[in-house]
C-alpha cells in the first residue's frame, strides 16, 4: 500500500487531491494506494470571495462549503485534531498530527497555504477593516454600506501577500460604489503601497496608475506601513508620511503556515523553498509544493495553485505507478481584476510571458462572476 | 565574498505579482542587520531599480555582477 497524503485542504490541496485521485482511481479501487487530504477545518473556503463579500457582491454562504462534499469520494479526509498536523518529517517521511497519529507516506503534497498576520503590525487590528477573512469581510461590508464621507485608506502593508490583485480591485471598486451612491465628492480614497508605483508587473503598473488617475485616487508609494494610531485614526510609514483616516482597509502581512515553522521547512516567513518548475521541496523528490506555501516569487492565487496541479497530480501519479515521465509548472496564472462594481480586466502570465492586460470592460466582470460562481461545481471538482 | 550572510535568494527573472522590488523589500524586512539578500534579474532597467530601492531604504548593495545575460545583485540590510 502507498500512501499519498495532502497537507492543506484549501484550494491547491482540495484540487490537487482530486486530480491525484482521479489519475490514480484504478490504484485507488484495487487497494494499492490512498490519497488523504489533512486540515483543521471540515469547511472548505473559497478566499477569493471575501472581496466580493466586502463589497456586497457575494454573500458569506456563498464562499463555503463542507470539504467531504467538495473532495472525490475516493479521498478519505481526516479533520479537528485528526487532520491539524502538528509536525511534518521530512527525513522519515511522515506526518504527526494533533491526535498523537504518525501518518507515513510515499509521497508528500504541501498546500498548508499562507495566513494573515494583522497582529504583526501594531493597532491593526484595533483600527482597520480586512476583507483578507469571512468575518473581517462581513464586518467591512457594514463599514462600507454606512460610510457617509471621509477618508478612505487602503494600505498594502508587506510584500508578497495572498491574491496580490485585491488591493486594486477593493480601491477600484470602493471608487466605483461611491461614485454610483452619489457620495464619491465626498469621499477621498487613498491607496498605499511599500515599493514605487501600485503594482510590481510594470505595464499592469501603467494601465493602472492610469486608471488612478482618471479616477482622482491618491497613490502614496513607496509607503511602508510602520504603525496604526487607532484612537487617533492615523497611520505612519517608515519614510515619515503620516496619513489620517476614517477607514482604513488592511492588507495584512502574511506568513506561511506555523507547522512549516515547527517542522523546520520554510524560511522566517514560512515560505517553503520549491523548485520553480519541478514544485519539488528543494532536496527532497519526495515532496511536493504548491499555491500559496511555495517561496517561488510569482502569485500567491487560486489560480496559481489550480495550475500547478495539473503538474504535480501528474507527477505524483508517475512517482506511485513508477512509470512515465514527469511535467514541468511553466509559471502559468490567471486573475480578473475588477476595476468597479461592474467592470473588469484580467492578466494571464507565465515565466516567460508577461501579462497584457485588456481594456477593462463589463464583459469580464461577468466572466469574473461566473468564474466565482463555477468554482464550486467545475473547479474545485476538477471537472476541467 | 565568502563573509557574506545571505539570508535569501530570489530568482526574480520571470514575471512576478509583486516585481523583483516588491520580493526584495519582503525578504528585507525578515533579513536581520548585516544580513543579505541575493536577487537575479534579467534586465539592466531592474537592476537599476534595485540599486535605487537599497540607496532609498538605507541599505547597501554589496555584490553587483552581470553573469550570463543576467544581473547578480546582493543587498545588505543596513538597518
Amino acid at each position: 500500500m502507498k500512501n499519498v497524503l495532502v497537507a492543506g485542504g484549501g484550494i491547491g490541496g482540495t484540487i490537487v487531491a482530486n486530480r491525484i485521485a482521479q489519475k490514480l482511481g484504478e490504484e485507488i479501487s484495487r487497494g494499492e494506494v490512498t490519497v488523504s487530504v489533512f486540515d483543521r477545518s471540515e469547511h472548505h473556503y473559497y478566499q477569493p470571495g471575501f472581496l466580493l463579500v466586502s463589497m456586497g457582491v457575494m454573500e458569506p454562504k456563498e464562499t463555503s462549503l463542507p470539504e467531504r462534499e467538495v473532495l472525490d469520494r475516493r479521498v478519505k479526509l481526516y479533520t479537528g485534531d485528526k487532520g491539524t498536523i502538528t509536525k511534518i518529517n521530512v527525513g522519515d517521511r511522515q506526518l504527526i498530527t494533533a491526535d498523537g497519529v504518525i501518518h507515513r507516506y510515499d509521497v508528500l503534497v504541501l498546500a498548508t497555504g499562507s495566513h494573515i498576520q494583522m497582529d504583526e503590525v501594531p493597532g491593526f487590528s484595533q483600527g482597520a477593516e480586512t476583507f483578507f477573512s469571512l468575518d473581517g469581510a462581513r464586518k467591512m461590508l457594514r463599514a462600507v454600506q454606512s460610510f457617509t464621507g471621509g477618508d478612505i485608506v487602503v494600505d498594502v502593508a508587506l510584500l508578497p501577500h495572498k491574491c496580490p490583485v485585491a488591493p486594486l480591485e477593493i480601491t477600484l471598486m470602493l471608487d466605483d460604489y461611491f461614485r454610483k451612491k452619489g457620495i464619491r465628492d465626498k469621499v477621498n480614497i487613498h491607496y498605499c503601497y511599500p515599493i514605487q508605483g501600485v503594482f510590481g508587473i510594470p505595464n499592469v503598473n501603467k494601465m493602472m496608475l492610469g486608471l488612478f488617475e482618471s479616477r482622482g485616487i491618491n497613490i502614496h508609494s513607496q509607503f511602508t506601513l510602520a504603525s496604526v494610531d487607532a484612537a487617533n485614526k492615523k497611520i505612519v510609514s517608515k519614510e515619515g508620511e503620516e496619513l489620517r483616516y476614517d477607514m482604513l482597509v488592511a492588507i495584512p502581512p502574511h506568513k506561511g503556515a506555523q507547522v512549516i515553522a515547527d517542522s523546520g521547512l520554510g524560511d522566517r516567513r514560512n515560505w517553503v523553498p520549491t523548485d520553480k518548475y519541478t514544485l519539488r521541496l528543494k532536496d527532497h523528490d519526495d515532496v511536493y509544493v504548491m499555491g500559496d506555501t511555495t517561496d517561488i516569487p510569482i502569485s500567491k492565487a487560486g489560480s496559481t495553485a489550480d495550475y500547478e496541479s495539473y503538474t504535480v497530480s501528474h507527477n505524483v501519479a508517475v512517482d506511485i505507478k513508477g512509470d512515465g515521465s514527469k511535467k514541468t509548472y511553466p509559471g502559468s496564472v490567471f486573475c480578473y481584476i475588477a476595476t468597479g462594481m461592474d467592470q473588469a480586466t484580467y492578466i494571464k502570465f507565465d515565466y516567460n510571458n508577461p501579462p497584457t492586460p485588456p481594456t477593462p470592460s463589463q464583459i469580464h466582470w461577468w466572466g469574473k462572476l461566473a468564474y466565482n460562481k463555477l468554482y464550486w461545481s467545475i473547479h474545485a471538482r476538477t471537472l476541467i | 565574498m565568502s563573509s557574506l550572510k545571505v539570508y535569501k535568494s530570489i530568482d526574480a527573472t520571470s514575471s512576478s505579482c509583486s516585481g523583483p522590488i516588491g520580493e526584495l523589500s519582503g525578504a528585507m524586512n525578515d533579513a536581520l542587520p548585516s544580513e543579505c539578500v541575493e536577487i537575479i534579474v534579467g534586465d539592466p532597467a531592474t537592476r537599476d531599480d534595485v540599486r535605487v530601492w537599497a540607496a532609498k531604504t538605507g541599505n547597501r548593495v554589496v555584490v553587483d555582477k552581470e553573469e550570463q545575460g543576467k544581473f547578480r545583485i546582493i543587498v545588505e540590510k543596513v538597518k
